[in-house]
């Protein structure tokens, strides 16, 4: 009867009050002097809104908002427009493949989509290769530099967030529902429309705010494309990095409106994501339809242009890796000069990339399983915190979160700048929404009764969840495993803040390179890191391809 | 082994009282039945006493020791769900072992009380199996034995059968008082089968929103029921006022159909009713009246099949009852 805890809640609370602990010191810390900073002058002494009143007041930040919201809701419109038809002829259409299509279309969710964002420089940039063999036919086309060519970049990465949970919707429309409207004299064209559209929305909807989210936060794609359109996650970036006084204010300004705008579109998708979950209750998928002969090639052609022109960008990078460079020009002879420049000075970067993932992976799956358990089996109040708490960092850009730990872990008690440990920390906080939502998706499965079962056999609740539920829930906890260490992998919003000395990995080589005039040394880091990423997917595809829905 | 004593047990959910203030005593090695409609707190009292429930209020003894502030894993309970809850990832022999292996009984040992739970739920043999490979019976004897093999002070039963079909559900009820009985161990049994908790049980609780409505022998609850709940639900019962049957009072009486006969069979002195036979059903052995009487009153009524016997539909009717089987409900 320690601390009046009934015992059988001993376990979920010591669980929650860990996860609460970690991710207060980790998450909300970081955040509330992020937050602090923004309201504090420059000595970081007296209370003002001034700041806000600079940075809103300044065009260029107005316009980095006005910017960054534009494409996003754009490049939501787009992703979904192209991924709904696609999903609905994966899921019902005869189209040749599917299986190839699926695993394929998987893929842009795992590679890092700043490196496709480089690949578009590299080929239809101003010296790109595709754009001179136009011109050397005296064509040309409009710049893919600013909103075009990211927005571009946005739709051939972000569009499985749309596709795969609309896929699940419409194999989960209960068929009886489209028998009785064509019952009642509608015709298959109509019930589409009219029953099986409706029907799968929420899922569309959630998909395409998980796009809008992806948009807001990234860093990478409009670092490499924008050129000089503001961006919000860019000139936060830019902002920390600028800033001299010893508080960072303008910085803290962008990030907390960076976090409000994502955390508002993040409440509306929770509430859609509830409504998914009750759609993908399966029982038996819907019949494929019969469809003639020029629409069958029309839907084969679409579903594999898409699924391949969003990976062409990273089949040119590899390509081009293995092409000499001189300075920023290329050269088509082959050669390993790249990999040379890149791997002769140093290992490390790699070495740093591969440890990293790994302790983030190891990191992430111990907080975020147990996390995941509890937030399922116990219906609680301190659960539904802990539920919101671990979701929060879904909605933090990496950039602010990385700003975040510099200005919390730069002294006072426990000091993790400069280090390797700080990376890892921010990797790990960055993904336990992942785990949290994957691993409580799997417990939801397991019978509470075999836990029950389990206790009244003498086993105490702890050994309870070692001995039944993690063995039960291995398949899922090891694919969450994967995708965690395949992201941190490539994850660079975070890292480009947090890096210090030694302590680069690749994402870094790979930012600074293109910085410079590195274009070879890019080529080489961005090859590098789509193997990195794409070897265990392959290696591990059919655990992955199992439970990589509920990882969305 | 223990008897099982529960003094002023309540607890509430929210708004609900799933259990109000329940007291009772099971004695050792007694089948004792809770029994009761859907929603009554019979699986919260049972998860009471398993430890899956905290008590708002009351206390829980096993023999003289007190065990609702024990952790649920060391009340040494052997637990059977409707579910049958057997772990998928262990195999027949793993999953009866769980226990043992908990107790850290020594590994020979484990291997001889396997084999001997095995063979007392009839599933020798079955060890290397996976709980894929079973069907539902077999799954839930698995479960049984798991339960056993511990030895448990106390054994407890959730609607163990609602899942398995009729015809096996009425072997396995059997199978499971034979071996209760057989072992000794005080069992609780939860159900809400009025059937199946008078075929097994010693004593039956009826359970009524949370209360307890009467605790007793089956026959006795079935004969003198105490409230108009307990009547109607063991079993069926023509609910009549008691005026109708000469008596004073506005009380109802409870008049089973089995008392009532037909009055060219009964004895003279037996009370008799008249009316018209609105309905007739045969299911097998007996046959099922509705008697219609003149203030439109209908009476159930049952009895043995007799082939001399011709009765239609639209037919006038006399009844006759025992008067010694009417129950005067408060
Ligand atoms: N965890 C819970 N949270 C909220 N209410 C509950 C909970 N468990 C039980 N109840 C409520 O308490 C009451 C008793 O439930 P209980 O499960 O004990 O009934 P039962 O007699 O076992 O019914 P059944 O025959 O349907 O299994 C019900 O009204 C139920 O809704
Ligand atoms: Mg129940």
């Amino acid at each position: 009867m320690k601390l009046g805890v009934p015992h059988n809640l001993r376990l979920p609370v010591a669980i929650a009050a860990l996860g609460l602990l970690f991710l207060g010191l980790f998450l909300l810390y970081p955040l509330f002097n992020v937050f602090s900073a923004s309201v504090l002058d420059a000595d970081g002494e007296r209370l003002t809104f001034a700041n806000y009143a600079k940075i809103l007041g300044r065009p260029f930040y107005r316009a980095a908002i006005a910017n960054t919201l534009a494409i996003g809701v754009a490049a939501t419109a787009i992703t979904t427009a192209l991924a709904v038809p696609f999903a609905f002829a994966l899921a019902r259409l005869p189209v040749p493949g599917k299986a190839a299509i699926l695993a394929m279309a998987a893929l842009p969710l795992v590679l890092p989509s700043f490196v496709s964002a480089y690949a578009i420089v590299l080929l239809l940039g101003r010296s790109g290769i595709v754009t001179q063999w136009l011109q050397s036919w005296g064509l040309g086309f409009g710049s893919i530099y600013g909103a075009g060519g990211i927005i571009l970049v946005y739709t051939l990465t972000l569009y499985p967030y749309v596709l795969l949970p609309t896929i699940a919707a419409f194999k989960a429309v209960d068929v009886s529902m489209e028998e009785a409207a064509q019952g009642l004299g509608s015709s298959p064209r109509r019930t589409v429309w009219t029953v099986t559209l409706p029907i799968v929305m929420p899922a569309v909807l959630a998909g395409a705010l998980l796009v809008f989210i992806e948009t807001l936060e990234n860093f990478g794609v409009p670092f490499v494309l924008a050129e000089d359109m503001p961006i919000f996650a860019v000139e936060a970036f830019k902002l920390f990095i600028g800033e001299t006084a010893p508080n960072p204010a303008s910085a803290g300004v962008l990030g907390v409106l960076l976090i409000l705008t994502t955390a508002l579109v993040l409440l509306v998708q929770r509430r859609f994501l509830s409504a998914r979950r009750f759609a993908t209750n399966t029982r038996q998928a819907p019949p494929i339809l019969r469809i003639g002969r020029p629409l069958q090639v029309a839907a084969t052609i679409y579903c594999w242009a898409i699924v391949i022109l969003a990976l062409v960008p990273f089949f040119a990078i590899v390509v081009l890796s293995f092409m000499e460079f001189r300075g920023p020009v290329l050269h088509p002879n082959f050669s390993l000069a790249n990999f040379g420049g890149l791997f002769d000075r140093s290992l490390r970067p790699l070495v740093n990339t591969l440890v990293f993932a790994t302790l983030a992976a190891a990191c992430v799956t111990l907080i975020g399983v147990p996390i995941g358990y509890v937030v399922s089996r116990w219906r609680s109040g301190v659960a539904t915190l802990l539920d919101v708490v671990a979701t929060l960092p879904f909605a933090v850009a990496g950039t602010v979160l990385a700003i975040g730990f510099v200005v919390s872990f730069n002294s006072g008690p426990l000091v993790l700048t400069g280090g390797p440990l700080i990376l890892v920390l921010a990797y790990s906080v960055r993904k336990v929404p992942f785990a949290v939502r994957s691993a409580s998706a799997i417990v939801h499965q397991i019978d509470a009764s075999l836990e029950e079962a389990s206790i009244s056999l003498g086993r105490s609740p702890f050994q309870t969840l070692m001995r039944v539920v993690v063995p039960l829930m291995l398949g899922g906890i090891l694919s969450g495993v994967v995708l965690t260490w395949v992201t941190v992998a490539s994850e660079l919003s975070a890292t480009v803040v947090l890096y210090s000395g030694p302590w680069r990995p690749m994402t870094v080589v790979m930012f600074q390179a293109l910085e410079g005039s590195g274009a070879g040394i890019a080529t080489a880091a961005a090859s590098t890191l789509i193997v990195v990423t794409l070897l265990p997917i392959i290696l591990l595809y059919r655990l992955v391809r199992r439970y990589e829905l509920s990882m969305l | 082994m223990a008897g099982i004593v529960i003094s002023g047990v309540s607890r509430t959910f929210g708004a609900v009282r799933a259990v109000d203030n329940a007291s009772l005593e099971v004695g050792e090695g007694e089948f004792f039945t809770l029994l009761g409609p859907s929603g009554c707190g019979k699986t919260t009292l049972l998860r009471m006493i398993a430890g899956f429930t905290e008590l708002n209020g009351g206390e829980i003894r096993f023999g003289s020791e007190r065990i609702d502030r024990l952790p649920a894993h060391v009340r040494d309970i052997g637990m059977v769900f409707q579910n049958y809850a057997v772990f998928p990832n262990l195999t027949v022999a793993g999953n009866v072992a769980y226990g043992l292996r908990a107790r850290k009984v020594a590994t020979a040992e484990i291997e001889r009380r396997v084999e001997e739970a095995l063979a007392l739920v009839q599933l020798t043999g079955y060890g290397t199996r996976w709980p894929h490979q079973l069907s539902g019976g077999q799954l839930q004897r698995v479960a049984i034995a798991r339960a056993l093999v511990i030895r448990p002070r106390v054994l407890l039963f959730d609607e163990p059968l609602s899942n398995l079909d009729a015809r096996l559900r009425v072997s396995m009820r059997t199978e499971i008082r034979d071996l209760q009985k057989s072992l000794g161990i005080t069992a609780i049994y939860v159900t809400h089968d009025q059937e199946e908790a008078m075929s097994v049980s010693d004593r039956i609780a009826l359970m009524n929103a949370g209360r307890l409505e009467q605790v007793g022998v089956p026959v006795d609850i079935y004969r003198h029921p105490v409230s108009r709940f307990a009547a109607e639900f063991m079993g069926t019962t023509n609910l009549v006022p008691a005026r109708m049957v000469g008596r004073a009072g506005d009380q109802f009486v409870s008049l089973r159909p089995e008392a009532l006969h037909l009055a060219s069979d009964a004895p003279q002195d037996w009370p008799v009713l008249s009316g018209t036979l609105a309905h007739v059903e045969l299911l097998g052995p007996i046959m099922r009246l509705d008697v219609k009487l003149s203030d439109g009153t209908v009476l159930k009524a049952a009895m043995l099949d007799a082939p001399d016997r011709s009765l239609q539909a639209g037919a006038t009717i006399s009844l006759a009852y025992d008067p010694a089987r009417l129950t005067v409900l408060p």
